[in-house]
């Protein structure tokens, strides 16, 4: 039921933690996986990855996640594998030749993306859009305005899913034939549809935009956020964990 | 023939919608759905469509199940309005839009010319009008026109008045009531309990997943404990008469305790109180002559398109004629 | 208090006025229901009320409103929303938070509601909703009525002085219609809240409101007490507005005498007219 990028609700402590330390220790986390190509450190975080997906019961989404950043990276690879010639020779192609190096490199390169796309999707899964937010503007003094735009963004997507769901629905009792067939065809047919759809959203998002403003969306300074964000050890400690983590990575 | 038998039916499988229903609506009927929000009837519409499958039991519709059938295929059978018009409307002119339909089954040609510029004529459409600058009473009647157009046997509808004032309510269930009296299914959700006595035959009551009553229209209305278990009120006229019985055991026999009406009422009232003052002192009895009222005048309008009964009938003349 | 003198108000892409001439005075506390045919400016005077005209919609604007002392053409948009809460047609596009309880914390935090009277507030808004329940609730998961639930109480928690709601129960069942209408029956009686409600169901504005305005090609047709309006059905049926059918019943009945009382706006002033007519 839940849908992509959708906050689920829960008490792990993942979901307890503050949400300006799970986003910072999460970029942390996937820099370091960029800063390094050491496999086995890849492959260490694409197991913390995991675990941690674990502790706030988010397996499924993972499982989700992970096929679809496989699906783009092992695009990345090939182009990779084809264009790296590195290694001993095992295939000579024209340009160059593939090489034992070229397939490590193809194989970091998936577990690379993997590993640190995991933990930056956990964070949306456990923490509320607004928290996150909030936090931004309570602990890291980002203005409202910003924070709030990139909230409404996130709000809107469930909302014009729904909106695309019901336009689909619609057309297929017309006889669209959504239901057959695959994703070309589906493309294809949602191509005319995305007219209304646009119509919508602006007609949407100049209500929103009012609605915000009769609600004192102008009047909004970090000192009006009712909950607070405290740092706790849990928090401190893992960003700590993070920093640490990334100065190994960039060492080794 | 649409018929439920022991539908259960979830968005989410934790979370039962409907929890056993079972019904059967024959050929040619009107019948209505009522009950709160989150009582399951547009859940059940949007089965009867085949937008959604039932968990156990099974839909079936002229005796298939709706498993065994694509949406898109039961789309020639059963036409579902949508109770917001904007998710259904997508093309650039209202001609396009009522041809919409006929370009997704591939039927386009000289009939469905035809029967384009029948319903244009029909509902005083301008055919090239964009359906974005209409206001939301017309676009209603255009997403109601684009389906009408195709003819089906059976017309579901989810809360086809919402947002709708009085004159467009009336102008949209005007057209519901001919294309019912021409011979098609309808079915509809509705939470005004008076459109509801006003033109359905029969009504089902659902409360919490379940079918709670069914029976014909002001069989059902009158059951006023039944309908206060679903948190429902009857239509004022009957809600009237029940009163009225209630407070005067007098009244319960008299036609006034029967009234279902605005025009019964009226009639039954002047009746009574024609009674009471005695024939000679009083105003005369009036018999139940009311003035008409805009609604049955217009409801007096013949409408010529054509419906899935004349097209039946069609098909068996030529097949005859072979 | 709010006072509409001659305002005319005409959108900038259109060429009549959306409004003309509209005069009227509502005391605080009033309960008013607002109703008419579809495109008779009913939407267009809630604008006024709560300055979206014209702060935020250009075009010719006539005339003044004054709400609580305030001139909606000469405060800007915040400072009149202080005064005035709205609860706009579109439901999905006014919420902000992707949950039920930051929605109604929203309005509070920035009017700067201090912050141990927050907890209070939300709880009550909630529980006046009936909508307790949803509290941790994601908003895109629920149905339309219990999203137009939510909206609601997110206006109420700020606790305006003015409420002004564009057909808040389009998507409620009548039992839940029913009960909004109850709960802004008392917000306007024990609060002194002034209520403006835009709506077509006509049978609870009539039970309900103290004023009801009728409007008619962006003017005001009728602005009295429902008995006093109810009393033209034939006239409000000619603009397109249906009256409550134990109103016509017992018009009808006046219409030659046989009944002598008052228009009657519910069932049991209607019973009591017809068991007056039979005794």
């Amino acid at each position: 039921m839940n849908k992509f990028l959708e906050y689920v609700p829960g008490d792990s402590l993942l979901h307890r933690m503050n949400p300006t330390a799970k986003l910072l220790a999460a970029m942390v986390f996937a820099i370091m996986c960029f800063c390094t190509s050491n496999l086995v450190i890849l492959v260490a975080a694409l197991v913390i990855g995991l675990v941690l997906a674990r502790s706030c019961g988010m397996m499924r989404q993972t499982a989700g996640l992970m096929k679809a950043v496989a699906v783009f990276s092992i695009i990345l690879a090939i182009l990779l594998v084809f264009t790296t010639p590195a290694g001993a020779v095992l295939v000579p192609l024209p340009w160059g030749y593939i090489g034992t190096g070229s397939l490590i490199a193809a194989v970091t390169m998936i577990i690379r993306l993997e590993a640190a796309a995991i933990p930056l999707f956990l964070v949306f899964y456990v923490t509320k859009m607004t928290d996150m937010a909030n936090a931004a503007v309570k602990n890291l003094h980002v203005p409202y305005k910003y924070a709030f735009t990139f909230m409404s963004t996130v709000h809107f997507i469930p909302v014009f899913m729904n909106d695309m769901k019901a336009i689909m629905e619609a057309q297929t009792s017309r006889g669209v034939r959504f239901d057959e067939g695959g994703l070309a065809n589906k493309v294809r047919l949602m191509v005319p549809l995305c007219v209304p759809l646009l119509v919508s959203s602006v007609r949407k998002t100049n209500s929103a935009a009012i609605a915000a403003e009769v609600r004192g969306f102008n009047l909004r300074t970090r000192a009006c956020g009712y909950k607070e964000y405290p740092f706790a050890g849990a928090d401190i400690a893992t960003l700590v964990a993070s920093v640490a983590l990334l100065v190994v990575a960039i060492a080794l | 023939m649409i018929e439920f038998r022991n539908v259960h039916a979830s968005y989410n499988a934790s979370v039962p919608v409907l929890k056993g229903v079972d019904f059967t609506i024959e050929d040619g009927a009107f019948v209505a759905f009522v009950g709160t929000n989150g009582a399951g009837k547009s859940t059940t519409m949007r089965l009867i469509d085949g937008l959604i499958k039932p968990d156990e039991g099974e839909v079936l519709i002229d005796g298939v199940p709706t498993t065994e059938l694509r949406t898109s295929e039961l789309a020639k059978r059963v036409g579902f309005l949508f109770q917001n018009p904007d998710s259904q409307i997508c093309n650039n002119t209202v001609r396009d839009e009522l041809m919409f339909g006929f370009k997704a089954l591939h039927e386009e040609g000289p009939e469905a010319e035809e029967r384009v510029a029948g319903i244009i004529e029909l509902f005083g459409f301008d055919p090239d009008a964009d359906p974005f600058l209409l206001n939301r009473g017309t676009r209603q009647l255009l997403a109601l026109a684009s389906i009408v157009v195709m003819a089906p046997q059976v017309l579901v509808l989810d809360e086809p008045t919402t947002g709708l004032d009085f004159r467009e309510c009336e102008k949209v269930m005007d057209i519901v009531r001919t294309l019912h009296e021409r011979g098609t299914t309808v079915v509809m959700v509705c939470h005004d309990m008076e459109i509801v006595g006003d033109f359905a035959e029969q009504v089902i009551v659902m409360n919490d997943g379940r079918v709670v009553d069914q029976g014909p229209t002001f069989e059902v209305l009158r059951r006023r404990e039944t309908l206060e278990r679903a948190s429902l009120v009857p239509p004022q006229m009957v809600d009237l008469s029940l009163t009225l019985a209630a407070a005067d055991a007098r009244l319960a026999q008299a036609p006034v305790g029967r009234a279902n009406t605005l025009d019964e009422m009226e009639a039954a009232v002047r009746a009574e109180a024609g009674k009471g003052a005695g024939v000679a002192e009083g105003a005369p009895v009036v018999e139940l002559a009311a003035a008409p009222t805009a609604a049955s005048q217009s409801r007096a309008r013949v409408i010529p398109f054509p419906t899935a009964r004349d097209d039946a009938a069609k098909q068996a003349a030529e097949q005859g004629g072979r | 208090m709010i006072k509409i003198e001659n305002l005319t108000f005409r959108y900038r892409e259109s060429e009549e006025p959306a409004l003309h001439d509209i005069n009227l005075t509502i005391p605080d506390g009033t309960f008013v229901g607002v109703t008419g045919a579809a495109g008779s400016g009913k939407s267009t005077l809630t604008y006024a009320l709560n300055g979206i005209i014209p702060h935020c919609y250009p075009g010719d604007f006539y005339g003044s409103v004054t709400v609580e002392g305030k001139d909606t053409c000469e405060v800007n948009l915040t400072d009149l929303s202080c005064v005035v809460g709205s609860v706009c047609q579109d439901i999905d596009s006014q919420m902000v938070a992707s949950i039920v309880e930051d929605e109604v914390l929203y309005g509070l935090e920035n009017f700067g509601v201090p912050h141990d009277e927050i907890p209070a507030r939300v709880d009550q808004a909630l529980a006046d909703m009936g909508i307790a329940d949803l509290r941790d609730r994601m908003i895109a998961s629920l149905s339309g009525g219990q999203k137009q639930k939510v909206a609601i109480a997110a206006i109420l928690a700020m606790n305006p002085k003015v409420l002004v709601l564009d057909e808040p129960t389009a998507e409620l069942d009548p039992a839940s219609s029913l009960s909004v209408f109850r709960l802004l029956e008392r917000y306007a009686r024990q609060h002194g809240t002034t209520v403006v409600v835009v709506e077509q169901k006509i049978a609870l504005m009539a039970q309900f409101a103290d004023m009801l305005v009728i409007m008619e090609h962006g003017g005001i047709r009728y602005a009295a007490a429902p008995a006093e309006v109810l009393a033209h059905s034939d006239d409000l049926l000619r603009i397109g507005v249906n009256c409550p059918r134990v109103t016509t019943l017992v018009n009808r009945l006046r219409a030659d005498g046989v009944y002598a009382g008052p228009a009657c706006r519910n069932v049991e002033e209607a019973r009591d007219a017809v068991l007056e007519v039979l005794a």
